[in-house]
């Protein structure tokens, strides 16, 4: 919620504004947010932290996620760039890739064909891939844990269907029969919960939450059936602001989202800031929203800064990337941002 | 305090200097004086990192008859744009591995699809005719498919009094050494195009849904 009148508020430190905000609090200026990675090639280079090692080394992953608050500006600073680090946890197979390109699962080697495969096993949480994400939070909460918030990110049960059952089997397990899919959630909400526990354990201010029940093949009703319920009890389990993520369009699922409880919700370019701020009606706070492939990807900061006040004028109390930035990014176009915020403010005190 | 520098527009990346510890390489563009400048940029502090970015800019110097300032900016001779062409010669300079002697490339090549060797002459003013050493309407075909691949490689122009095998530079100057690199990759353009395609996917993060 931004002050109408700014003079009344205290000049705050990111990490305040970014916690205000998530709490629905007045802010001094409305805070840019990074609910997933702005890592870049360009950025890799500069601190010397290249994926895949980033990935998978704590001091390297710290260092890279850094820059979005030494570099850009930005007042948040999330070291969990990839969407797979529990997923290796829990035994699928990784194509690490190189420094331009993320790390994916092989979907194509499933690791679990049944509800009863479902296992997470007893190194989950001292697994390299999960182990590194968590030594990270600490270097970064040490180093940067009174200017900034340090956030992390805990998988949802959705997400860790598609990479351990593979995407196809899983949807179709979906449709063919509900009771075994909300069977499969609820044991898969382990590892969620586990992990997101963990790193507040490690120092996270908040968590992202993506669960991957995207526009393009998961339905609102779907949403509803399988997996707002099960949002609301991870707000009840894990006692941090969670801000949760899902691609696409997703109009038809945000009254369903703003019930869940959930502090934020990381919203795509493929919706309206007007439409998706009257949905939740200040149930939820919003964030991100500036498109990827087209904005900070291939165009100008001019048209970066177009975006950012389309949302500010919209209300929207977070500002940031729809999604995890194209490696390929602009530095000037990332930066952009937070000066276009900054300006907006000026501009209206 | 923020390390990034204020360097003008970057126009071209390459995100992997496999010749050089995986680096990442850039091109940026600025305007300085009516002209436009270009400078290769990294943000690699490796040992060695200088000698190499001189490398490229001296590739692009033989390769794109570009001038390079006393700053290590480059410019065309005509100081004009030509942000497309340069792009190529970038991306072509940071392929040749360090230390290989280069030449500009030659003013004609052997076209794979028709085995014909094409010819870019200058005439002038920033006008190049394309010819074939064949004859018949499958050879005019080809002049006239090279000619427009040079003119999507290079933004360059058609002129008005010829068939569809002249193009010219819009500065009016002749630039024989780019037009020589343009020419080894007109003759198939949609390889380039596909090339550019993939380069630009890389790295953009899909939804675990879209990875089907």
């Amino acid at each position: 919620m931004q002050n109408s009148d700014n003079q009344a508020v205290k000049q705050m430190s990111g990490r305040e504004r970014v916690l205000a905000a998530l709490r629905n609090e007045t802010t001094d200026r409305t805070p840019v947010c990074n609910p997933t990675s702005v890592a870049t090639v360009e950025l890799m280079d500069l601190v010397d932290a290249p994926f895949p090692q980033a990935n998978r080394e704590p001091e390297l992953m710290a260092r890279l996620a850094a820059t979005s608050y030494t570099e850009l500006g930005f007042d948040t600073i999330m070291p969990v760039f990839t969407i797979i680090q529990e997923s290796s946890a829990l035994g699928c197979k990784i194509q690490w890739e190189q420094k331009d390109n993320w790390p994916t699962v092989k979907m194509r080697e499933p690791i679990w064909e049944d509800v009863d495969d479902i296992s997470i096993p007893n190194d989950f949480l001292t697994h390299p891939d999960t182990q590194c994400v968590l030594e990270a939070i600490k270097i970064l909460k040490k180093e940067y844990g009174d200017e900034v918030a340090v956030i992390g990110k805990t998988m949802g049960p959705w997400s860790l269907g598609y990479h351990c059952f593979g995407v196809e089997p899983f949807l179709l397990m979906s449709l063919d029969d509900p009771g075994k899919t909300k069977l499969a959630l609820d044991r898969m909400k382990e590892a969620t919960v586990q992990f997101g526990i963990a790193q507040i354990e490690a120092g996270a201010d908040a968590l992202t939450l993506p669960d991957h029940a995207t526009g393009d093949l998961v339905s609102g009703e779907y949403y509803k059936r399988y997996l707002r319920d099960l949002h609301i009890e991870f707000v009840e389990r894990i006692p941090i602001p969670l801000i949760l993520h899902i691609c696409g369009r997703t109009v038809d699922r945000m009254e369903y989202i703003a019930q869940t409880g959930m502090a934020a919700f990381h919203y795509d370019s493929k919706n309206e800031p007007n439409e998706s701020m009257e949905i939740v009606q200040q149930r939820i706070a919003l964030v991100g929203n500036i498109n990827n492939p087209e904005t900070l990807f291939a165009k100008e900061p001019e048209d970066v800064k177009a975006e950012v006040v389309k949302n500010l004028e919209a209300g929207v109390p977070l500002i940031g990337p729809e999604c995890a930035i194209p490696l390929q990014t602009t530095i000037e176009n990332l930066q952009e941002i937070p000066k276009a915020v900054q300006e907006w403010h000026h501009s209206h005190t | 305090m923020s390390s990034i520098v204020n360097i003008g527009r970057r126009i071209e990346l390459v995100p992997i200097d496999t010749h050089f510890h995986d680096i990442t390489m850039a091109l940026y563009r600025e305007e300085l004086d009516a002209c436009t400048v270009f400078r290769i940029h990294t943000y690699s502090r490796k040992d060695g990192v200088s000698e190499r970015i001189q490398q490229v800019a001296n590739y692009m110097h033989t390769l794109g008859g570009m001038s390079e300032l006393p700053n290590g900016k480059l410019i065309f001779p005509c100081g004009d744009n030509h942000e497309v062409a340069c792009r190529r010669v970038f991306l072509e300079a940071c392929k040749i591995p360090p230390n290989t002697p280069t030449e500009p490339c030659p003013l004609n090549t052997l076209d794979k699809k028709s085995k014909l060797t094409i010819t870019v002459d200058s005439i002038g003013n920033g006008v190049y005719r394309v010819t074939s050493n064949g004859e018949g309407r499958s050879a005019e075909r080809r002049v006239s498919a090279i000619a427009a691949g040079l003119m999507k490689l290079g933004e360059m122009d058609v002129t008005q009094e010829t068939d569809g095998d002249a193009v010219c530079f819009a500065c009016g100057h002749s630039h024989d050494a780019l037009i020589g690199l343009l020419l080894v990759r007109a003759p198939n353009v949609r390889v380039v195009i596909r090339e550019e395609e993939a380069s630009a996917s890389r790295g953009v993060l899909s939804a675990p849904s879209q990875q089907l």
